[in-house]
């Protein structure tokens, strides 16, 4: 396993978000977890991440364990992440954006960039290259010289996939990727979450679109008022009772947008 | 070199200044002044603008910078660069001890707290009488002398704050094109973000709240040994709020802007001594105007202008290529 949860517990004031969660996310799929709003799942995206520290349990991601490190150092284990509500640095040209997330790779510190030496004008070139390929890989080629609030909604969810590429992560947590795209984008986003996985890197994903996560996912784990409703492949999840039942009983937001 | 142009024009405008206007020496003094001025919002700007952190008491680290020069060299019969060196340790270590604590503080508490740290520092500056001379300061502190050329006339003074201002400016556009520049500037951006691309967003804040402070000891120390004379006033509540002033004006997260700023800043009042009583109400209603109008600061302003001309002329701009 490449990420292993085992009785996690966070809770915000007295209201219960993650319960007692087991879970193991294996290497190289995509693996996808769902629920109602409210069950929980940015909340464990949170605590992944080092955003949130839970109250209880164990998390280990390659061996390492999580509990009580910062973002910043979980980040350079080789863990990334995209948002549903975007964080781009709008201040910030789409190829700088995407050189942030080349970060982790390189090592010029402050008296490097200050006297500006020959090495870091070397790894600068190189930052820029693994910047601009990861943008080429999502499609944003044409955007580099652009600044980020210049562009529309659905070509800024891919500039937040092409940033947390470019840092190479072997895990990438996607938070509703295709949140807010039309047809055609959710398409396309189907087709890049295809490729990321086609290059070996794992992918733990949020989506309420059902029939992108049907289409693309290896598993799924479903969430309800934070504890694990079930887990299984695509098909297993579709035909468990319980799940239908939570889905069927009265709950419409679930149909494919 | 493309990236540069910007410090090649301002260098050969410093240094045309004087050949254009010689023997002006009102332009000398008031220049070398705004140079000071202009070093100090450079220092901020990279604080403020880029990493987007607020500082309301940036006046300190000019004073702690000012008074170590002061203090060593006068009292103590140090050489005055070694004074300057022992003064940049001193404003650096109290800059670092602070900064972490601090700069967990967000928005109005950042600036709640930095200006609580700029009072306390004026006041013990005024209270420690026998450190610092109290209300009435430090007098009679000896020249900077370079390679056995004393530093004292207007003139020379103008050419060390010129040459420093440039060197100050060479290094803040190397910062920010680079990855710790950038680094800062992503932080600004998205905190969250920053963090999660591998940033330790509470390192980085720490060593740009150092540097702006350094950045002022260094025009503290030149300020002492220009005005051979320093008091506590020099380094009031009212100069922290001048820099963030400067900053905002010119534009912030800009370099040149933060040089335009001060140098506005500067000389605004000067010129407008003509108006005599009227002189701080036209100075208050013309920053306001600036802010209407320019929001972005005059730098920021413009661009955008020159931007939105571009696009009317039908070059390639913003909206041109969202279908590509």
């Amino acid at each position: 396993m490449l990420l292993e949860a085992s009785g996690l517990t966070k809770s915000f004031g007295g209201v219960t978000a993650i319960a007692d969660l087991d879970f193991g996310v294996p290497e190289g799929l995509v693996y996808a977890v769902i629920g109602p709003n409210g069950a929980g799942k940015t909340t464990l995206f949170n605590i992944i991440s080092g955003i949130y520290r839970p109250d209880e349990g164990r998390l280990n991601f390659s061996g390492q364990d999580l509990i009580g490190r910062a973002t910043h150092q979980i980040a350079r284990l080789g863990m990334s992440r995209t948002f549903q509500n975007l964080q781009i640095f709008f201040n910030m040209s789409v190829l700088e954006n995407v050189m942030v997330g080349c970060h982790a790779r390189a090592r010029t510190g402050l008296a490097g960039a200050l006297l500006r030496l020959p090495r870091m004008r070397r790894e600068e070139e190189e930052i820029r290259k693994w910047a601009g390929e990861a943008l080429d890989f999502c499609g944003l080629g044409g955007l580099k010289g652009r600044q980020a609030s210049e562009l529309p909604y659905g070509a800024l969810k891919r500039l937040e996939i092409a940033r947390a590429l470019a840092a190479r992560p072997r895990l990438l947590l996607m938070d509703e990727p295709a949140a807010g795209l039309n047809d055609t984008e959710t398409l396309e986003m189907r087709g890049l979450i295809g490729r990321i996985r086609d290059r070996g890197i794992t992918i733990l994903l949020v989506e309420h679109n059902m029939g992108l996560v049907m289409q693309v996912s290896d598993r799924i784990l479903v969430l309800d008022y934070g504890s694990r409703l079930a887990e299984g492949t695509p098909a297993e999840v579709r035909s468990n009772p319980q799940v239908v039942a939570a889905y069927l009983g009265g709950e419409v937001h679930y149909a494919v947008e | 070199m493309k990236r540069l142009r910007g410090w090649w024009l301002l260098a050969a405008l410093l240094a045309a200044l004087p050949l254009i206007f010689p023997g002006n020496y009102y332009l000398i003094v008031v220049g070398a002044s705004a140079g000071l001025f202009a070093i100090l919002a450079v220092g901020l700007n990279l604080l403020m603008g880029y990493a987007g952190q607020i500082s309301l008491g940036h006046a300190a680290f000019f004073g702690l910078g000012a008074y170590a020069s002061a203090i060593l060299t006068s009292r103590h019969g140090w050489n005055p660069w070694l004074a300057l060196g022992a003064g940049l340790v001193v404003t650096g270590l109290i800059a670092y001890l602070i900064a972490r604590p601090v700069l967990r503080l967000k928005g109005h508490y950042l600036a709640m707290a930095t200006l609580g740290f700029g009072i306390i520092v004026h006041i013990l500056l005024v209270q420690t009488g026998s450190l610092t001379g109290g209300p009435d300061g430090i007098g009679e502190i000896p020249p900077l002398s370079l390679f056995g050329w004393a530093i004292d006339t207007d003139g020379r003074w103008y050419a060390v704050i010129a040459a420093t201002l440039l060197l100050v400016v060479l290094l803040a556009l190397n910062l920010m094109d680079s990855r710790t520049g950038r680094a800062l500037r992503a932080l600004h951006g998205s905190e969250v973000a920053a963090g999660l691309m591998g940033i330790d967003t509470a390192a980085a804040k720490t060593s740009i709240f150092v540097l702006a402070a350094l950045t002022a000891g260094l025009a503290g120390s030149l300020f002492a040994h220009q005005q051979a004379f320093v008091s506590p006033d020099s380094f009031n509540f009212f100069v922290s709020i001048e820099l963030v002033t400067m900053v905002v004006l010119g534009g912030m997260a800009s370099t040149y802007g933060a040089i335009l700023g001060a140098v506005i800043l500067t000389f605004l009042p000067e010129l407008l001594v003509v108006f005599e009583d009227y002189e701080v109400l036209i100075f208050g209603a013309i920053l306001m105007l600036i802010m209407i109008f320019l929001p972005q600061g005059i730098v920021g302003g413009l661009k955008d202008l020159w931007q939105s001309g571009h696009r009317r002329r039908g070059r390639p701009g913003k909206g041109d290529q969202d279908a590509a």
